[in-house]
């Protein structure tokens, strides 16, 4: 078990390794230059070059890379090239906004795709067809349509909720919740249709198992056949596409983010890849990675708990 | 926009289709089999028309893309903008096919690109075993760890606006999920056996790829092509919808919805037809892949009631003191073959009564019938159960609840697969415990710890703190009869129980079975394919051939004077011989196997495999009194018992019977292998 948790502890720390040389490299291999983003636009050759200098860009690469390497260790993730703001303060404020936005989200397209999927196994026939068609639709809609949609039934027609914008939970928490319940139910359409169609494979399975019959002819009641015995079943392939869900609507709300202005880890790495401002890129990237590292992590561990052949183990 | 149905690729794909690779088939049809499906139709169709539609949309577009007509803005579909035009007034429906070879060819280079790396890695990785494929498999998850978009972005923020190079890019990382796919496809392929035999034969690695490994991952691949497809689409329309697309006048999907959002006060139209043409591209990607996949086959719609059947006999038990009584039984595929038909026999209380034949005679459906347990798209369709004097076929489920566990209860031939993996012994056992006999929870792991100890476990509390996995055969089979007896029942229906343990444990859970008989009165209608099993512990036998019974009686004279045929046989294969009688050199063997349901002969059903089989044999007749209470079922039983016949092993290159019966046959052996031993 120890010699389990070491060595996905260095597959994470690998991950986030091979995210920065990736962006790295990826940042050099292109034609601009930091100094010239830093200069502005109009600055002539010998002001990009002096702003590269500053930067440390016309250095070795190795010895660039170790620099990066060196302060991302020390939680230094520098400053803007744009705006000079300290990114480190940014992400610290950033994350919560796209972290809640995608744990609300998983949560919402839990609740709703674990009772559409048990919905589908357990009444089979065509409610579980139409059930099915419905959430291959759902996961074929672009996000950013069905959030325009939503926008446009929820808040122009009907009034119910602000269109765009946030409201800080500190500011306001009923402002907080109705300012992200579009982007929330926008990014569950997908995340409900991904979940009901495992519990419903899973439920499925789960009602086909030996130990089912066991439990019928022990005259076990339907519900608890049911909601106890095969959902405990189901809950393992349910619970790991859940963690994989929240890694999926993590990355997603980089477009919901923009489409409802809010300030959150999407909208910096849009602006930051549109500006080409290379430390912002790479600590989005960072920060993104080891989210999603963190996850897999916990989702990992949660899947072993759920499982008594590996508790016991 | 997200990429979850990476995962799903992974995930769904990996699960259902990778586990089941396709040998390669002569083709029977030259019509595709996911072209016959609607949906798979509809998605080759519409992404064909999209995509001649978009590559050509030069030459048939009714207006260029940047022409404004500013008379028109913001208009709604009309003859002479048939979708509409956007705030500019550019007309609609040509920017939107003139936008839409982008995304499609963009897709496209991702796919190959993923295919293009992931595919050879594969077959590599299958291949050259474990050291190799633990580093591609390494990487691999790295890349599938790594957060897409942002990653995107990132590379968009340092390469420029470069998409063709971007979703290039996103190709790669692709790859990942591609590799993990088809690496389960090649590995299952390669461990097959036609493949080893091709091994074998001297093809080499190239040529096995080729021909046994690449066309079994064919459709895996083209499922997981088609739904990567779908995502590529998004995630370009995506990335041109937050201002990384072709730029202004250059029409995008993305851009244009991004447009439509920004209109969304004043002309909500806007958005509706590059938002469906998007969407019904996706879907139809999809559709296509659920059909190469050939999903949908397997949802066929289930009855949700099964048929009502009214018991056919109001007549009061011929036997008074039987508890149980079966009466011309008849189970059948729901529109389809019978699988049991007429069986009957009775059971007195304390007595045990054995089902025996070789697999696929009925045996099962007969003793999960007593239960109403039958499988799914199987049920009674004729007959009566008559359980204590109450008819138990026609019960609804609430009814039979509440006699299964109470009154009657069941025991597996798996008992490793019968307990719930998910819950411990303890909870397993105390929950029916106090469900069925009205105790609290303490007091119900006391009853369980009691059971336990009835059923021969020692350490009682330990037994109860595991979960079945920490069990061993022979333990959990205890354990199912500790959960069999917490309603206290007074029939027992153990089906195979002791086929799947080691033979001294089957030793054990017998006895425990006897003793139970013996201490608590319990009756027991065991199924079992071994003849002494049911010597050993049966007082009645009913032995069933295709669904019928051949013969029953009491054990002791069905098996010590078999009057049919196939008992005969059955005998004459059995392994197990009595203490002080001399093994036999050779066993027999009966020729063929049991017909399938459906396609049983009339007349003897046995007939096709019975050495003593006459012409007479082929005409229905009905079975006759025998064993006393018993009957047989063979027309010619007073013949063979005249002459003693008997089914003996057959002397080793033998041309004739050894006994020379009359009109005996030998050599019916027109099927292939006779089965040795004759019980499977």
């Amino acid at each position: 078990m120890l010699a389990y948790v070491a060595r996905r502890l260095a597959l994470a720390v690998g991950t986030v390794f091979a995210a920065v040389l990736i962006t790295f490299l990826l940042v050099h291999a292109g034609q601009g230059s930091p100094g010239a983003v830093k200069a502005g636009a109009g600055a002539s050759a010998a002001e990009i070059a002096q702003a590269n200098h500053e930067l440390g860009w016309d250095r070795a690469l190795w010895v660039q890379f170790a620099d990066t390497i060196g302060h991302l260790i020390r939680l230094d993730f520098g400053t803007s090239l744009i705006d000079g703001r300290d990114l480190g303060h940014d992400l610290f404020t950033r994350l919560p906004v796209t972290g809640s936005i995608a744990l609300l989200a998983t949560l919402l397209s839990g609740v709703v795709g674990v009772v559409l999927g048990v919905t589908a196994a357990v009444r089979g026939g065509r409610v579980a067809q139409s059930i099915n068609s419905g959430a291959g639709v759902a996961l074929s809609l672009p996000a950013f349509w069905v959030g325009i949609l939503f926008v446009y039934v929820l808040s122009l027609q009907l009034g119910w909720l602000p269109a765009t914008g946030y409201v800080p939970f500190a500011d306001d928490p009923v402002g907080w919740i109705t300012s992200l319940l579009i982007p929330i139910l926008t990014l569950a359409v997908g995340g409900a249709a991904m979940i009901a169609r495992t519990a419903a494979v899973g439920m499925r399975e789960a009602l086909q198992q030996e130990h089912i019959r066991t439990l019928r002819a022990m005259g076990t009641p339907t519900w608890r056949i049911r909601y106890v015995h095969a959902l405990r079943y189901a809950s393992v392939p349910v619970v790991s596409v859940l963690g994989i869900q929240f890694i999926a609507l993590f990355g997603g709300s980089v477009i919901i983010e923009n489409l409802f202005a809010l300030p959150g880890l999407g909208q910096t790495s849009q602006i930051a890849a549109a500006g080409h401002d290379f430390p912002a890129l790479i600590s989005v990237v960072v920060v993104a990675t080891a989210v999603v590292v963190l996850t897999n992590l916990l989702l990992d561990l949660v899947v072993a708990a759920l499982d008594p052949k590996v508790r016991t183990a | 926009m997200s990429v979850q149905p990476v995962t799903d690729v992974s995930s769904v794909a990996g699960s259902e289709v990778a586990t089941e690779p396709v040998p390669p088939v002569a083709r029977r049809s030259r019509v595709p089999g996911f072209l016959r499906r609607p949906g798979g139709v509809f998605g080759a169709a519409w992404l064909a028309f999209v995509l001649a539609a978009s590559v050509t949309a030069s030459l048939w577009r009714p207006y260029e893309v940047d022409q404004q007509d500013l008379a028109n803005r913001l208009a709604l579909p009309s003859g002479t903008h048939w979708l509409g035009t956007d705030a500019l007034g550019r007309d609609i429906l040509s920017r939107i096919f003139t936008a839409g070879s982008l995304p499609l060819l963009a897709s496209v280079l991702m796919l190959v690109v993923a295919f293009g790396l992931g595919l050879p890695l594969a077959l590599v990785a299958a291949e050259r075993g474990r050291r190799v494929e633990g580093v591609i498999s390494r990487v691999t998850e790295t890349l599938m760890a790594l957060p897409l978009i942002i990653l995107l972005l990132a590379v968009i923020g340092a390469i420029g606006n470069k998409l063709y190079a971007v979703m290039a890019i996103l190709g790669v990382l692709i790859s990942a999920a591609v590799y993990r796919v088809l690496l389960g496809v090649a590995k299952s392929v390669r461990q097959r056996l036609y493949v080893d035999a091709a091994r074998v034969n001297g093809l080499g690695s190239l040529r096995v790829n080729l021909l046994h490994v690449l066309p079994s991952m064919a459709r895996v691949a083209a499922v997981q092509a088609a739904q990567l497809f779908g995502i590529g689409l998004l995630m370009v329309a995506g990335l041109a919808f937050l201002g990384f697309g072709p730029g202004e006048p250059q029409p995008s999907w993305g851009f244009m919805i991004q447009d439509a959002s920004t209109h969304i006060y004043d002309a909500p139209w806007l958005m509706v037809p590059t938002g469906l043409i998007l969407a019904i591209t996706v879907v139809a990607a999809n559709e296509l892949a659920d059909a190469i996949a050939g999903k949908g086959k397997d949802e066929k719609r289930r009855p949700l009631r099964r048929r009502r059947v009214v018991a056919s006999s109001e007549a009061p038990p011929a036997d008074p003191t039987a508890v149980l009584e079966v009466r011309d039984l008849c189970v059948a595929v729901d529109d389809g073959p019978q699988l049991v038909t007429g069986v009957s026999f009775s059971l007195r209380a304390g007595q045990v009564l054995g089902l025996v034949g070789e697999s696929g005679c009925g045996k099962t459906m007969t003793a999960r019938s007593l239960l109403g347990l039958l499988p799914g798209g199987v049920s009674v369709s004729g007959g009566s159960i008559l359980w204590q004097g109450r008819e138990l076929v026609g019960m609804s489920d609430p009814q039979l609840n509440a006699v299964r566990g109470r009154e009657i209860a069941m025991i597996s031939q798996e008992p490793m697969v019968a307990l719930d993996p998910m819950f411990s012994i303890a909870y397993q056992l105390i929950q029916p415990i106090r469900r069925l006999r009205g105790v609290g929870r303490a007091e119900a792991r006391t009853i369980a710890a009691e059971l336990l100890g009835q059923v021969g476990i020692v350490d009682a509390q330990r037994v109860l703190s595991s979960y079945p996995h920490q069990l061993s055969g022979g333990m959990a089979q205890r354990v199912c009869i500790a959960l069999a007896l917490t309603g206290e029942p007074e029939l027992l229906v153990a089906d195979e129980p002791t086929t799947a343990l080691d033979v001294t444990v089957q030793a054990e859970i017998l006895s425990l079975l006897r003793s139970l008989v013996r201490d608590t009165g319990l009756s027991v209608v065991i199924v079992s394919h071994d003849l002494g099993v049911v010597a050993d512990i049966c007082d009645e036998v009913v032995v069933m051939y295709a669904g019928e019974v051949a013969e029953s009686g009491t054990a002791a004279a069905v098996l010590d004077d078999p009057a049919h045929p196939y008992t005969m046989a059955l005998l004459g294969a059995n392994p197990h011989v009595p203490e002080g009688e001399p093994v036999p050199l050779r066993l027999a063997s009966i020729p063929g196997t049991v017909p399938p349901p459906g396609s049983w002969p009339t007349g003897c059903r046995f007939a096709t495999r019975c050495r003593f089989a006459r012409e007479q044999c082929t005409v229905p007749f009905v079975s006759l009194a025998a064993h006393g209470d018993g009957s047989v079922r063979c027309i010619r039983v007073e013949e063979l018992a005249r002459h003693h016949a008997t089914w003996d092993a057959e002397a080793v290159g033998a041309e004739t019977a050894p006994d020379a019966m009359p009109d005996a046959r030998p050599d019916a052996t027109v099927e292939p292998a006779p089965t040795a031993g004759a019980l499977s």
